[in-house]
């Protein structure tokens, strides 16, 4: 068995791991480098608390072998976060203002879609819709809260990271332009 | 983990050298969805496998024009690139219907002709359209229908992989007036569920009589797979009458199933259902058809 030697971006650090063969990009971020934000969940691809961005683009990282990553770029939870100052992202700090979580394991993996989501969303001039943001999150399984605050704290975020007001409740979806 | 080498081709060509090397012992992965979950669990041991998502297999020749020419779809294709294509939308509402956003930009075209009811649905709305496959080795290629390749048990020699999916030029003779696609997947839940069963449907239209027609199943069988029976209730029937065709389509379609039984549903329940959901997308389907000037 011959050890692999992958290197990456992760949250915008060169990082350089050696991995087992076929070894996932999940086992490589929280066995190997500690990055722990990235959940394991039932590792069968069901479940989306372990979705990561390759690329700006959701994936599941329990599926993913690290190899296929080799040079490209991988954000975790903990890459949205600045380092050092401590200073949480405004999706994370909508999470936290509308209640978005109980125990909270599905959490980074809803955090990391809703990152695409709403990067599409400002890319195209709007913010997700409720029927967009059902269908983002559908790969994404929370047991605790029901999806209510979840839907609200993405379009909270939405309108936070464009400087919108946010009227609350059911008022989701609109124009940031 | 017993895994020995991961081999990751950057080409076609050194893939299909690879596996003219290793023959069946090679494993070959390209989204991951379907053979990581067995290595996960631990149910599954391959000592050699390939992943085929940087090999550049996942092209597509799409005519935008739509009906004219055939397509050819890349065999590691994302569903979330069929999603964004425009020319198939049997192929855009199939590809929605598989796992969430992250497995979308994961799993690929050619790896669901290798899954099995209660999964592989794409290749349902890939039969409606009647594709086929193109098999390659180092050194040969292949074509081949795919309701034969998935019937037939996938046969494919130790040098063999699947390349590419042929989605075959419509049939553009001046007797028909309208071509019409459509794809049901009928599930416990909407979104991210094993399915219970799919349908899928293209009509020719002349006018009001149905010209050619192409039915297919997912979960009616131990594989995806055409319903000639169905097929022969439709082919020259007037669509006057649509309610009672869509019956009796449905119904032939029903009784000659073999649906599968699982956890998600008995096989009692499949075939009531096939016959439910293919009513229901035949009606639907004939029904917007717009009516000849």
């Amino acid at each position: 068995m011959a050890a692999e030697i992958v290197s990456f971006m992760l949250n915008g650090r060169e990082t350089v791991v050696v991995t087992n063969p076929l070894e996932t990009l999940q086992s490589v971020l929280r066995d190997r480098l500690g990055y722990m934000a990235t959940k394991s969940g039932c590792s069968q691809g069901g479940c989306g608390s372990c979705t990561v961005l390759v690329n700006g683009e959701p994936m599941v990282s329990c599926l993913l072998p690290a190899k296929d990553i080799e040079g490209q770029e991988v954000t975790t939870l903990e890459g949205l976060t600045k380092s050092g100052a401590g200073e949480i992202h405004p999706i994370q700090q909508a999470f936290y203002d509308n209640f978005a979580m109980q125990c909270g394991y599905c959490t980074p993996g809803m955090i990391m879609v809703s990152k695409a989501l709403i990067d599409r969303a400002q890319r195209a001039g709007t913010h997700p819709t409720h029927d967009e943001i059902a269908e983002a999150i559908s790969g994404n399984v929370c047991r605790c809260t029901g999806y209510q605050s979840i839907f609200e704290a993405i379009s909270d975020a939405s309108h936070r990271i464009s400087g919108h007001e946010w009227s609350g409740g059911r008022d989701i979806g609109g124009k940031t332009k | 983990m017993t895994v020995r080498t991961y081999y990751t081709p950057e080409s076609m060509q050194e893939a299909l050298e690879l596996k003219a090397r290793h023959g069946f012992d090679l494993h070959v992965i390209a989204g991951g969805t379907l053979l990581m979950p067995q290595i996960n669990d631990g149910l599954f041991f391959p000592e050699l496998v390939m992943g085929l998502r940087n090999a550049g297999m996942d092209k597509l020749t799409l005519n935008d024009a739509g009906l004219s020419g055939r397509g050819i779809l890349g065999a590691t294709s994302t569903m979330s690139q069929m999603r964004a294509q425009t020319t198939y939308p049997i192929l855009q509402e199939a590809a929605k219907g598989i796992g969430g956003w992250a497995v979308q930009n994961m799993a690929t075209i050619g790896g669901n002709l290798f899954n099995q009811p209660p999964y592989g649905d794409f290749a349902v709305a890939l039969l409606a359209l009647g594709a086929q496959v193109k098999i390659q080795s180092a050194s040969s290629e292949r074509v081949v229908d795919l309701n034969e390749f998935l019937t037939g048990g996938r046969q494919m020699a130790a040098n063999e992989l699947v390349t590419e999916i042929h989605i075959p030029e419509q049939v553009a003779a001046g007797f028909i007036t309208q071509t019409i696609t459509g794809f049901k997947k009928f599930g416990p839940r909407a979104a991210s569920a094993a399915t219970i069963v799919s349908v899928a449907a293209q009509i020719d239209l002349a006018e009001d009589v149905i010209e050619n027609s192409r039915i297919a199943l997912g979960g009616a069988d131990t594989t995806a797979r055409r319903s000639p029976a169905a097929e022969a209730v439709l082919n020259n029937a007037s669509t006057q009458d649509l309610e009672s065709l869509a019956a009796a389509a449905a119904r032939a379609a029903a009784d000659s199933s073999e649906p599968i039984s699982n956890a998600t549903a008995s096989a009692w329940y499949r075939r009531q259902m096939i016959e439910v959901q293919l009513k229901h997308l035949l009606g639907e389907m004939l029904e917007s058809a717009v009516p000849a000037a």
